[in-house]
């Protein structure tokens, strides 16, 4: 299925570059004795990339006790190591911003961004060592499915009408009608972006964190927190209906290993706190894509 | 009264851990409005000292009257969507195919806190509904109980207001309620699924005899018991299910620590224990 993947891909011709300017953030970072000010002055070239990791920043995810307003205050306060991942993000939003496909953006962005913050907690649970990783892979590993929006719009819509209030999974359905998934198409994506191997691990097993090898743990963070997303609300505005039994998700039980505490977790409280923290996600959405406003160097 | 944020948290983890309902940040300007009667009746000054108060020795009696303020008894029929949602779509399908390889073609339903009925009779008219397909020659009987004998002989009626009647699907309405000068009048159709008796939770003796039910719902009446009581009532249902059946609680509450047997089960817009 995977071939079938990069035919799908390769046959788009005006498929969305990530923007230049984040490359060569990318490329700048590799370089290891780039200073934060060197990383500033390329951002500020790209206004919408310079007013969406100021929004970014200052979500409710990041915290700063203060609003941060200067560019190179919000890179010394993130540490280098997370500005390639912002970097990516941002890009990954400018790339897909046209709502033209089979599912309307916002939601999507809000399923995306709620996957984000909710891996961002799980992986504090069971003391993941790095929380922005988490929540960078949750806001990506759903890539693939802007594609099959955007460019397979009508076999697309047929999915989506085929899984319409029926217990089929979206990732099965799309394997039956599509001849592949949205995971495979995602991965074809991230690796044309050149995305680090991890991000694309998590892109591509997202569903399966059991066949992951680089970092399986990872994978299972954004699987349990997909899941979680999906029945509380942050559902592409109620595009499939799921189901799942906890005790036997791969991901719990990877989990589990991982942090034996997570056994003792209050599930329910966790959804109804989920629950809670919906209108936040919301707004940071519906922030980043308004994001227009002048930023100071 | 408008509490702050901080004390709203203490006061809405005050009551989860003691009843098992969760607040939602959403309800907040509600359970402002039903505190500050609490306060006036009790002349707590301040949302700390009613908070002291309730957890203070008096504390107990004290939160049985808030919890009547803030769980309005008031039912009606389709009342949880996401779960009859999930039965349907899901959980219903999946007994009658277990029930069907064993050939036992009977489906037997709770509603363990029926009030005056509805929730017994949304069964109903979900099943009744599914006679000709899914549930062809089965056998269905749907058990209502209560502790309140009022509220049964209102539940054997089936009579209702509007405020009841206002979620039930068109589909439905027009064929199983018949209106009458205001009045909303249940179809014989839909009653004969359904028995009505009276049963205290509490009593062991009887709730031994409750057996074999593929689904039982008790919604808004375990966050009154105290966590011993809760657990035994809870295990009272784990023991009346059928090895592959259900149980529900209402939309808000919680059974984290109440009984570590049941497995929790998430659907899109809740979740259920499963035996």
């Amino acid at each position: 299925m995977m071939e079938r993947a990069e035919i799908l891909v390769g046959a788009v011709d005006d498929l969305p570059t990530i923007p230049v300017v984040a490359t060569q953030v990318i490329q700048m970072l590799d370089d290891h004795n780039v200073s934060v000010e060197e990383i500033a002055d390329l951002m500020l070239t790209d206004q919408v990339m310079t007013a969406r990791v100021m929004k970014l920043i200052n979500s409710p995810i990041y915290r700063p006790a203060n609003e941060i307003t200067s560019l190179k205050r919000a890179l010394v306060y993130l540490g280098l190591r997370h500005i390639r991942e912002l970097a990516l993000t941002t890009s990954v939003i400018s790339a897909f911003d046209a709502d033209s496909g089979a599912i309307e953006l916002n939601s999507f962005w809000e399923h995306s961004f709620g996957v984000g913050m909710v891996s961002k907690i799980i992986a504090k649970k069971v003391g993941y060592e790095d929380l922005e990783k988490a929540y960078i892979a949750g806001i990506i590993h759903d890539l693939g499915e802007v594609f099959l929006s955007n460019y397979m719009r009508e076999p697309f819509q047929e999915v989506l009408d085929r899984i319409k209030n029926h217990p089929i999974r979206l990732v099965d359905a799309e394997a039956e009608l599509l001849g592949t998934t949205h995971c495979e198409i995602g991965l074809c994506i991230a690796r044309k972006w050149n995305f680090p191997d991890v991000y694309c691990e998590v892109i591509s097993f997202h569903h399966n964190p059991a066949e992951a090898q680089i970092d399986p743990v990872l994978c299972a963070i954004v699987n349990l927190s997909d899941l979680f997303c999906t029945v509380r609300e942050l559902n592409y505005s109620g595009r499939q209906w799921i189901s799942f039994n906890l005790g036997e998700e791969d991901a719990w039980n990877i989990l589990k290993n991982e942090s034996p505490a997570l056994a003792k977790l209050d599930v329910e409280r966790f959804c109804y706190e989920l629950d809670d923290a919906i209108p936040d996600v919301k707004d940071l959405v519906s922030s980043i894509f308004n994001a227009s406003e002048q930023v100071k160097s | 009264m408008a509490i702050s944020d901080k004390d709203f948290e203490q006061l809405r983890d005050f009551i989860y851990n003691l009843c098992g309902m969760y607040f939602h940040t959403t309800k907040k300007y509600f359970l402002e409005s039903r505190l500050t009667r609490r306060m006036e009746a009790t002349g707590a000054k301040t949302c700390q000292d009613y908070y002291l108060l309730l957890k203070s020795p008096r504390g107990s009696e004290e939160l049985k009257y808030l919890m009547d303020e803030i769980t309005t008894n008031e039912t009606y029929f389709f009342r949880n969507v996401p779960q009859l949602t999930a039965l349907e779509t899901k959980l219903l399908p999946e007994i009658v195919e277990t029930k069907n390889k064993m050939g036992f073609r009977k489906l037997r339903i709770w509603s363990a806190a029926s009030s005056s009925g509805e929730e017994a009779y949304t069964m109903a008219m979900i099943l009744l509904e599914k006679r000709a397909t899914l549930l062809k020659d089965w056998i269905i009987e749907i058990v209502g109980t209560d502790i309140n004998e009022t509220v049964i002989a209102q539940a054997k009626e089936g009579v209702y207001n509007a405020y009841s009647v206002r979620n039930i699907p068109d589909l439905y309405k027009r064929k199983y309620i018949r209106e009458d000068n205001g009045k909303f009048i249940l179809s014989p159709e839909v009653k004969k699924f359904v028995t009505f008796n009276k049963l205290n939770l509490y009593e062991d003796s009887k709730m031994i005899f409750m057996k074999s039910f593929d689904f039982i719902f008790c919604a808004n009446v375990l966050i009154y018991f105290d966590t011993a009581s809760k657990s035994k009532v809870v295990q009272h249902f784990y023991n009346n299910l059928q090895p592959y059946g259900y149980f529900f609680v209402g939309q808000s509450e919680s059974l984290h620590g109440v009984n570590d047997k049941f497995k929790t089960v998430h659907f899109t817009g809740g979740f259920g224990y499963k035996k």
